[in-house]
């Protein structure tokens, strides 16, 4: 019989483990693993991912891009990193999820683990340290830093968590065959969200750098990393490949001084509030300890100046970081409540830790209640961050996940489909769901028509899809062409005959009455042709089918 | 001969005391899962957590266990956890691409890495 023996540590994780998991993915999933529907997804982003994710596993692999993700072009090699998409779908095949569940449910799960890692790593500093350290984490399903998960930077919040395993690696430097850890967590780093990559060269180089300053460096630590890097080269070779061919090429680096994050809640430094007090005492009285090379000391200032490299061109990738600042600046937080709180009580011991521990868990969660301070939706007690996410169905309902489903069941391979006006239609990426070419009217041109009370044959019309970096053919392994550039501006946008389109669908709702009743109108005048006909309708969305694609399929008239 | 006997004897020990380890954590994933996802039925409960348990618990402990001497069980757990993952992502995409469909993946990976396991853990050990 094995006995298990009480360790308060191991307890303490599993408190942990367990309040995170009720807190964030618990939460945000209205306490449900499986839905009906894309579940909490606020984005286009989001759907993007949830669809290349399902799109892979319809084909059983990456090696091409699906056409109707990339405006019907054929044959286009799979650009993205592929890793996350891969573990979205093989978690859907083990535990019998949908892809929508399953890739969110990873990106949470990975992230709270990747707290844990952080944890192992400041254990390895200082155990106090480390268990004060340990609640920040939650902070990352506080506003604004939570937008990694709500908006779909999933790719990034998962590639940020191999890069903690990565540091954690680091560490670990001195162990027999470390070499292929290190190599493995630099690879699913680079195959989750390639930037992440550039800053774990940022850790290594400070990490080095400190090492050969304080005189630590060895020939074993240098062998080691160049295995890494052999071996990391060697696993990521056939992606490598194509990164540089297609988005290197794509999207070069270039200088930029990008203070704000233009357009998304971009989280700054004066986010932690009150808790940048021990932040900044930990950061002072860590500073001595930079020159010992501990790697929980180093990634916190190496993911510091990785998140304001904003300021020099890495922009995005940089306010990305930020998303799991709590996590890795969490050593400094724990540090300086140690420093702070070490003259005060001359005997620090476990029991005072984990006092503290439970106290930290309780005002971050928002558990902590105090109503004699001023609240507000986001914080319990003033200037101190909490976890602010809730359950809240997102962008996607059983209406519309209905109305696409039945089009990517039911209308032919080759189909192309026209989306009149719909309120969620603007976050593009949820159309993929539809499995087939898809096309959407201008909304502006759709309130213009309105105005000018016209029923018209020819609306200007976008054809959405992935533009984020290329869309390139693989002549050879080295040689790769872009597609995207052989066809005019008028392929993407520009006017559009309706009548060109096998199906049309339509909303019969709207949050603006008008454009769904001008909907209802086109719906009309369509179905006065025989060979148009109505193939679905719930009490959202209707489809129509044109049964002769290219004929007169519409009257132009004033209404 | 005798000394590879009571090595092995020991290793098989420590694995044994280990698994069970895995088994008990494996309960309080289970509670903790109904916990945080009080809305949903058992079935898919024990199903997600059996999954992540195939998927990146048991390969990574396998793996993890040729670091046994210089690592605590935590620190191998939850390492190992984000290792499977990472081997995962990563060799799927390269199956997939010299035509293992990845429908096969959630089956044969995790025993593959168990495998590895236990082959490096021997290896090192005799």
């Amino acid at each position: 019989m094995v006995k298990i023996k009480l360790d308060l540590e191991k307890a303490a994780l599993i408190v942990f483990f367990a309040v995170f998991l009720f807190i964030g993915p618990g939460a945000l999933f209205d306490h449900r693993i499986k839905h009906d529907f894309p579940y909490a997804y606020f984005s286009s982003d989001s759907f993007q991912h949830q669809t290349r994710a399902e799109a892979i596993k319809d084909a059983g692999n990456f090696r091409y891009e699906a056409p109707y993700i990339i405006k019907g072009f054929k044959d286009a090699v799979g650009i993205y990193p592929p890793a996350i998409y891969h573990l979205a779908a093989v978690l859907s095949y083990s535990a019998g999820i949908e892809v929508y569940d399953s890739i969110y449910f990873l990106v949470v799960f990975f992230a709270i683990i990747a707290s844990c890692i952080m944890y192992l790593i400041i254990r390895n500093f200082n155990k106090t340290v480390a268990l004060l350290s340990l609640p920040m984490s939650l902070l990352i399903l506080s506003s604004p830093p939570a937008t990694g998960f709500l908006w779909g930077h999933w790719p990034s919040v998962l590639s940020q968590s191999f890069l903690i395993f990565f540091f954690w690696s680091i560490i670990r430097i001195d162990l027999d065959k470390s070499w292929i850890i290190i190599a493995v967590a630099m690879s699913a780093v680079f195959l989750t969200h390639t930037s992440e990559a550039i800053f774990a060269i940022l850790f290594l180089a400070m990490f080095f750098g400190a090492k050969l300053i304080g005189k630590s460096l060895s020939k074993q630590d240098i062998r080691g990393i160049a295995l890494s890097f052999g071996a990391f080269f060697a696993l990521s070779f056939y992606y490598i490949v194509i990164f540089l061919n297609t988005w290197a090429k794509a999207q070069p680096f270039s200088f930029a001084v990008e203070p704000v994050w233009n357009g998304n809640p971009g989280f700054y430094i004066a986010g932690f509030g009150l808790l940048l007090i021990p932040i900044v005492f930990g950061l002072i009285f860590s500073l001595p300890k930079l020159k010992e090379a501990h790697v929980s000391v180093i990634l916190a200032f190496a993911m510091l100046i990785a998140g304001l490299l904003n300021y020099i061109g890495f922009g995005l990738r940089s306010f990305q970081i930020r998303f799991f600042w709590p996590i890795y600046l969490s050593v400094l937080f724990g540090f300086g409540v140690y420093i702070i709180g070490k003259p005060i009580i001359k005997k620090w011991n476990f029991a005072y830790s984990s006092f503290v521990f439970i106290v930290l868990i309780a005002a971050f969660s928002g558990f902590m209640k105090l109503p004699v301070l001023k609240q507000t939706d986001v914080q319990a007690i003033p200037y101190i961050p909490q976890v602010s996410i809730a359950a809240n169905s997102g962008i996607m309902d059983p209406f519309h996940w209905e109305a696409l489903n039945w089009l990517a069941d039911n209308s032919e391979d080759n189909a192309t489909m026209y989306f009149f006006y719909g309120d969620i239609y603007s976050q593009d990426a949820l159309l993929r769901n539809a499995k087939r070419v898809h096309y959407q009217v201008d909304p502006g041109d759709f309130i213009n028509s309105i105005q000018e009370r016209k029923i018209k044959k020819v609306y200007i019309t976008e054809l959405p899809g992935d533009t984020g970096g290329t869309i390139s053919h693989r002549v050879s392994f080295f040689k790769f062409e872009d597609y995207a550039g052989t066809v005019p501006v008028e392929f993407h946008f520009g006017p559009k005959d309706i009548c060109g389109f096998g199906y049309y669908v339509f909303d019969k709702v709207s949050r603006q009455e008008a454009l769904a009743q001008y909907n209802l109108l086109i719906a009309q005048e369509l179905l006065k042709k025989e060979y148009i006909n109505p193939v679905f309708e719930n009490q959202v969305v209707a489809i129509l089918r044109n049964n002769n694609v290219g004929g007169d399929c519409i009257e132009e008239r004033i209404f | 001969m005798s000394g590879g006997i009571a090595l092995k004897k020991e290793s098989f020990d420590i694995l044994k005391k280990e698994l069970m380890y895995a088994l008990f954590l494996f309960l309080i994933a289970l509670v903790i899962f109904k916990i945080a996802f009080f809305n949903e039925n058992l079935v898919v409960l024990l199903r997600n957590v059996l999954s992540l348990f195939w998927l990146f618990v048991i390969p990574g402990y396998f793996i993890m266990l040729y670091w046994q001497e210089k690592l605590d069980f935590i620190e191998r757990f939850f390492a190992g956890i984000i290792l499977s993952a990472a081997v995962i992502g990563i060799s799927s995409y390269y199956f997939g691409l010299i035509g293992l469909n990845i429908k096969y993946h959630a089956v044969f990976m995790p025993l593959l890495m168990i495998a590895v396991g236990i082959t490096l853990n021997l290896m090192k050990r005799y």
